[in-house]
């Protein structure tokens, strides 16, 4: 009986480390728990197995291709992970004018963190990355073969309350204030930016059949057939859909679906939450094998792979919902 | 903070060599590795099996996430590699030697990100301290071996903690994937957590 609630309250912690938007030192109730925690946070920085056996291999090729000429060029046979760094496999693209507005109010009210901001040469801004939490938002003013298109996102925070009340000031309106009696368990309120954007802002308590694998950002869409999707999504990204809760009728009243390291959420459109085609930004590990099996499910070309300047294999692709798909894979520096 | 380059790189080596048990013996077997890596590179990967860990846990410790994390490691192995001719036995361990590179290269990727997208309002900070104090270094040895350890975890904690704090699946997630109850994986986790715990305490002089 005590071991069990021993290992209930480890991971209660372990979870709060885990989703904590700044990792620090949790308070844990007495010292057993605390040494246990002085563990469990440093495996959060364990490294992937498979990155260890990657590198290993990269260097033998190397080492018995060069034994004469040690001074070969490093970056050739680099073990590249293939998402860009700061990036996960799913990061949402928010067209929104004026970008340089939006990009303020992430920092006012979600204390997100400018990473990088390419300006066009007419001073709008062409491509920029906010670090949210342990998540990160793309945000561009988009031009004619990309227009406007704000997103719903399901933010988690450590504190709803005052990050609700930071949205506010920062103008956006409210859908609700934070309540407990989300059907999620999670402390929940709701609110739309100035830009059109939706911000479900979300505390976890204990780990909510939603949010599986959890990120501070995770896009969230409103689907008119939102059961379709699902398939979709796992022939074209080998997704996998957790947590599906339908209603008697079939229909998505809320689905968790992950993709490589990251998720996103759908449900079916209701209410005030319709769909808004959005613009996803989804790095895989083969960016061609992906396009070519999202056109096979049906999707239309926005642009096939092509090596980026930027340094990654990209291509897009438009669901039939709407929504672009950028499918991406980090070639490295 | 201020301390110039010279004591600090002497720092660094001394911390490094304190921090790993068995010194003498073990610095005599990485000379030996380390020469013979010199006249082939094949045999390079001895070493990337002795220095992999600590090396990894020095980045991780100091970069923004995983993939950068492995990116620069990768950079790191990849320079040691090249650079191994130039590396002379002059009393400075070659743990030491290899977290210089990755001190720089963990600078140079925080430069690089600032010139490629220059960011006015925040100026990139020196990501990594120069002056590498016993203490640090300590913790990253001790880091190095929890790393270690985790490889030698009954199969199933292993496996519970990958996905736990590696992929970060949920404990439903995970009780899924195994085929287990909640209340097991958490048992698991908490097993995993208590015989690293045990093990680091008694490994650790």
């Amino acid at each position: 009986m005590v071991k069990r609630s021993l290992a209930m309250q480890l991971d209660e912690v372990v979870q709060a480390m885990l989703v904590s938007l700044r990792p620090r030192p949790e308070k844990a109730p007495d010292r057993e728990l605390t040494s246990l925690m002085h563990v469990a946070q440093g495996l959060r920085d364990l490294p992937r197995e498979e990155f260890r056996a990657a590198l290993k291999s990269d260097l033998q090729r190397r080492a018995s291709m060069s034994e004469s000429t040690a001074a070969t060029r490093t970056g050739e046979a680099k073990a590249v992970h293939y998402q860009r760094p700061g990036l996960t496999a799913i990061t949402p693209y928010i067209i929104v004018r004026p970008a340089a507005k939006f990009m303020e109010f992430l920092k006012t009210a979600f204390e997100g963190v400018e990473q990088m901001r390419m300006p066009a040469p007419d001073g709008t801004i062409m491509h920029a990355e906010v670090a949210v939490g342990n998540g990160a938002i793309e945000v561009s003013d988009g031009n004619e073969q990309y227009p406007t298109a704000p997103a719903a996102i399901h933010l988690y925070v450590d504190d709803p309350d005052a990050t609700y009340a930071r949205t506010l000031q920062a103008g956006a309106t409210s859908f609700y204030a934070p309540t407990d009696d989300h059907p999620s368990g999670d402390r929940w309120g709701a609110v739309k930016d100035p830009f059109g954007n939706h911000w479900y802002i979300a505390k976890p308590r204990g780990w909510t059949p939603g949010p599986e694998g959890l990120r501070s950002v995770q896009p969230y869409l409103h689907l008119r057939e939102a059961h379709k999707m699902i398939p979709f999504l796992e022939a074209v990204f080998g997704a996998e859909a957790t947590g599906v809760h339908k209603s008697p009728q079939g229909a998505v009243l809320h689905a968790t679906i992950r993709i490589g390291n990251a998720t996103l959420e759908i449900d079916e459109a209701h209410g005030e939450f319709q769909p808004m085609p959005c613009h996803l930004h989804v790095y895989v590990p083969d960016t061609d094998a992906v396009y070519a099996r999202a056109m096979a499910a049906g999707t239309t070309s926005i642009e096939a792979p092509r090596n980026a300047p930027y340094g990654d294999r990209a291509a897009g692709v438009k669901d039939a919902w709407g929504n672009s798909w950028f499918i991406a894979t980090y070639l490295g520096q | 903070m201020k301390a110039t380059r010279r004591p600090a790189r002497k720092r660094l080596a001394k911390g490094a060599d304190e921090g790993v048990p068995g010194q003498a013996a073990r610095r005599t077997d990485e000379r030996v590795l380390v020469e013979a890596a010199q006249r082939d590179p094949a045999e390079f990967q001895a070493l990337y099996e002795l220095h992999f860990e600590r090396v990894y846990a020095f980045v991780a410790s100091r970069v923004r996430d995983r993939a950068t994390a492995e990116d620069v490691t990768s950079e790191v192995f990849h320079k040691g590699l090249s650079n191994l001719p130039s590396y002379e036995w002059r009393g400075v361990p070659f743990a030491a030697w290899l977290l210089r590179i990755a001190a720089n290269a963990i600078v140079d990727c925080a430069k690089r990100a600032a010139r490629e997208f220059p960011a006015p309002d925040d100026p990139p900070e020196p990501a990594v301290p120069m002056d590498l104090q016993d203490s640090q270094m300590q913790a990253i040895e001790h880091r190095a071996q929890l790393f270690r350890l985790v490889g030698q975890l009954p199969e199933i904690q292993k496996q519970v903690v990958y996905e736990r704090f590696v992929e970060q699946r949920s404990i439903r997630e995970i009780a899924q994937r195994l085929g287990k109850t909640e209340g097991a994986v958490k048992q698991l986790q908490l097993r995993a957590v208590q015989n690293l715990r045990a093990q680091m305490e008694g490994g650790h002089g």
